[in-house]
């Protein structure tokens, strides 16, 4: 090419915006292992450190908020660059939501009053539950750092494989209260975190697939799970 | 699609520089479609070569074709071609010493149009479709050279369409012109795609993003990428595209 140009103003601009992405996404991560970390082991200390998570969250998420406006207005971004910054203006919601997700879960965590949440280790998978969905919102989350848009392509069967676990420890815990083994309280807790855990693996799939979007330019089609666990039987 | 006009296997050379290669590309009927591309890429030779300018140029010639409604325009006369080519530049060039309407109607005076009824009639659309009947109603006797540049353009735009042409070539018609007369000139196109095929160059990308339906990147001669403008400036096929329109070229 005989032209020589960078595009220097918006160049630093988008780099401010994935540092802000960035630290954004690793944030939502954060409170959601310190939001289980205080469920399991009660401490009301780091539950309450996921509140603070929670605001920085919020507060960093109208910052990218405007730094994408600004790019959009200042430099009429276009191809790869304008897909970054919509793509980052959708993420936040996503990574935002996570985030109130883990301060819903923290406020369980504080509800048991340092109490050790009773059959939580033993009854009930609620520990493997959340193990999957923070591990999905990683993936999502380093494929977006690294914008690797291959390693989230199947971010979907992940999604069904803790959709199905997360009716599995429902049964599991209506059969333990029915049974007796678990207070109906902590039993009613315990279906609201499988509920925000799930939700959260929902964001993480939103994530992944923005983030083949972002780096691609396409758009994976939604299938429903049950036509891809079809398609699965038809093709082992 | 409909095709209005087809450039196929177009080369073009000034003397013994190749400025085009080997352009094959489909003209959508009643759409605009916009070419880009950095200086010196073959934009304008590619439009000239549309409505046989090129080869006015001494030692200019082609190869290949451009057809119109499927007809070889280098079979045919070059002046009857013109006539349903037109071409609009990117310096406005209305004629210095004729007034607006003498501007308007010269072309329908070559082609022998003399009753003064009808010219007044041809002249007072081609300036309604142009968008500039209401600021020049009252001053059609003033020179065109009076007008302001947005105006001048539009002026010239009122004289290629006086002609009833089918397609418009423009070459960078806004490149001279504010951002108001700019908006103007677009917000015109935007009319003319309703009854014309419109061909566009331009440097301006935003312009492209904005106008036309179809763009074409031409880097060095050669076509690089042909696309829907949305998906060209969304989602680019090419690296070299990608490269170019989002402004890191190096």
């Amino acid at each position: 090419m005989p032209e020589k140009a960078e595009r220097k103003a918006l160049a630093q601009g988008l780099a401010r915006l994935k540092e802000n992405m960035v630290t954004l996404a690793e944030l939502s991560e954060l409170a959601i292992r310190k939001a289980v970390d205080s469920l399991s082991r009660s401490d009301a200390e780091v539950a309450r450190e996921v509140f603070t998570l929670d605001q920085e969250l919020y507060a960093l998420q109208e910052e990218i908020e405007s730094n994408c406006v600004d790019l959009i207005a200042l430099h009429a971004p276009v191809a790869r660059d304008l897909r970054a910054i919509t793509t980052s203006l959708k993420i936040t919601t996503d990574l935002d939501r996570i985030g109130r997700y883990a301060k819903d879960i923290a406020e369980i965590a504080l509800q048991f009053r340092g109490q050790t949440p009773p059959g939580l280790k033993d009854i009930v998978k609620i520990p493997r539950m959340a193990d999957l969905t923070i591990d999905m919102v990683d993936r999502a989350v380093q494929a977006f750092v690294n914008r690797d848009a291959e390693s989230v392509r199947n971010v979907m069967e992940v999604d069904d494989a803790v959709d199905n676990l997360h009716d599995e420890v429902f049964q599991e815990v209506v059969e333990h209260m029915r049974d007796g083994n678990l207070p109906i309280e902590a039993g009613a807790r315990y279906i609201l975190v499988n509920r925000h855990l799930e939700r959260i693996a929902d964001h993480a799939v939103n994530i992944g697939e923005r983030v083949v979007y972002m780096v691609t330019g396409d758009r994976l089609p939604r299938v429903r799970a049950a036509d891809r666990a079809k398609a699965k039987k038809r093709s082992p | 699609m409909t095709a209005k006009m087809r450039v196929e296997g177009l080369s073009a050379w000034y003397g013994s520089k190749r400025a085009l290669e080997d352009i094959t590309m489909d003209i959508e009927e009643k759409t605009v479609t916009a070419i880009i591309g950095p200086s010196g890429c073959g934009k304008s030779t590619l439009i000239r070569a549309m409505n046989r300018m090129h080869e006015i140029v001494p030692k200019a010639r082609v190869e290949g074709q451009v057809l119109l409604d499927g007809e070889d325009i280098y079979e045919r006369d070059p002046v009857s071609v013109r006539r349903k080519v037109g071409m609009i530049f990117q310096r406005a060039n209305p004629f210095p010493t004729m007034s607006i309407y003498d501007n308007v109607a010269a072309g329908l005076r070559l082609n022998g149009m003399r009753d003064r009824k009808e010219l007044d009639g041809r002249v007072m659309r081609s300036l309604k479709q142009a968008a500039l009947w209401d600021e020049v109603e009252d001053s059609l006797g003033k020179g065109g050279s009076s007008l302001s540049g947005g105006q001048q353009q539009r002026l010239c735009i009122a004289r290629a369409l006086a002609v009833e042409p089918e397609v418009i070539l423009m070459d960078e018609p806004c490149s001279a012109l504010d951002p108001i007369a700019t908006a103007k000139i677009e917000d015109l196109i935007f009319d003319l795609k309703k009854d014309y095929t419109v061909v566009i160059v331009t440097h301006n990308m935003q312009q492209a993003a904005r106008v036309a339906y179809h763009t074409a990147f031409l880097y060095l001669g050669k076509l690089i990428e042909f696309n829907r403008t949305r998906e060209l400036f969304e989602r680019p096929r090419e690296e070299l595209t990608e490269k170019y329109i989002t402004g890191r070229f190096g």
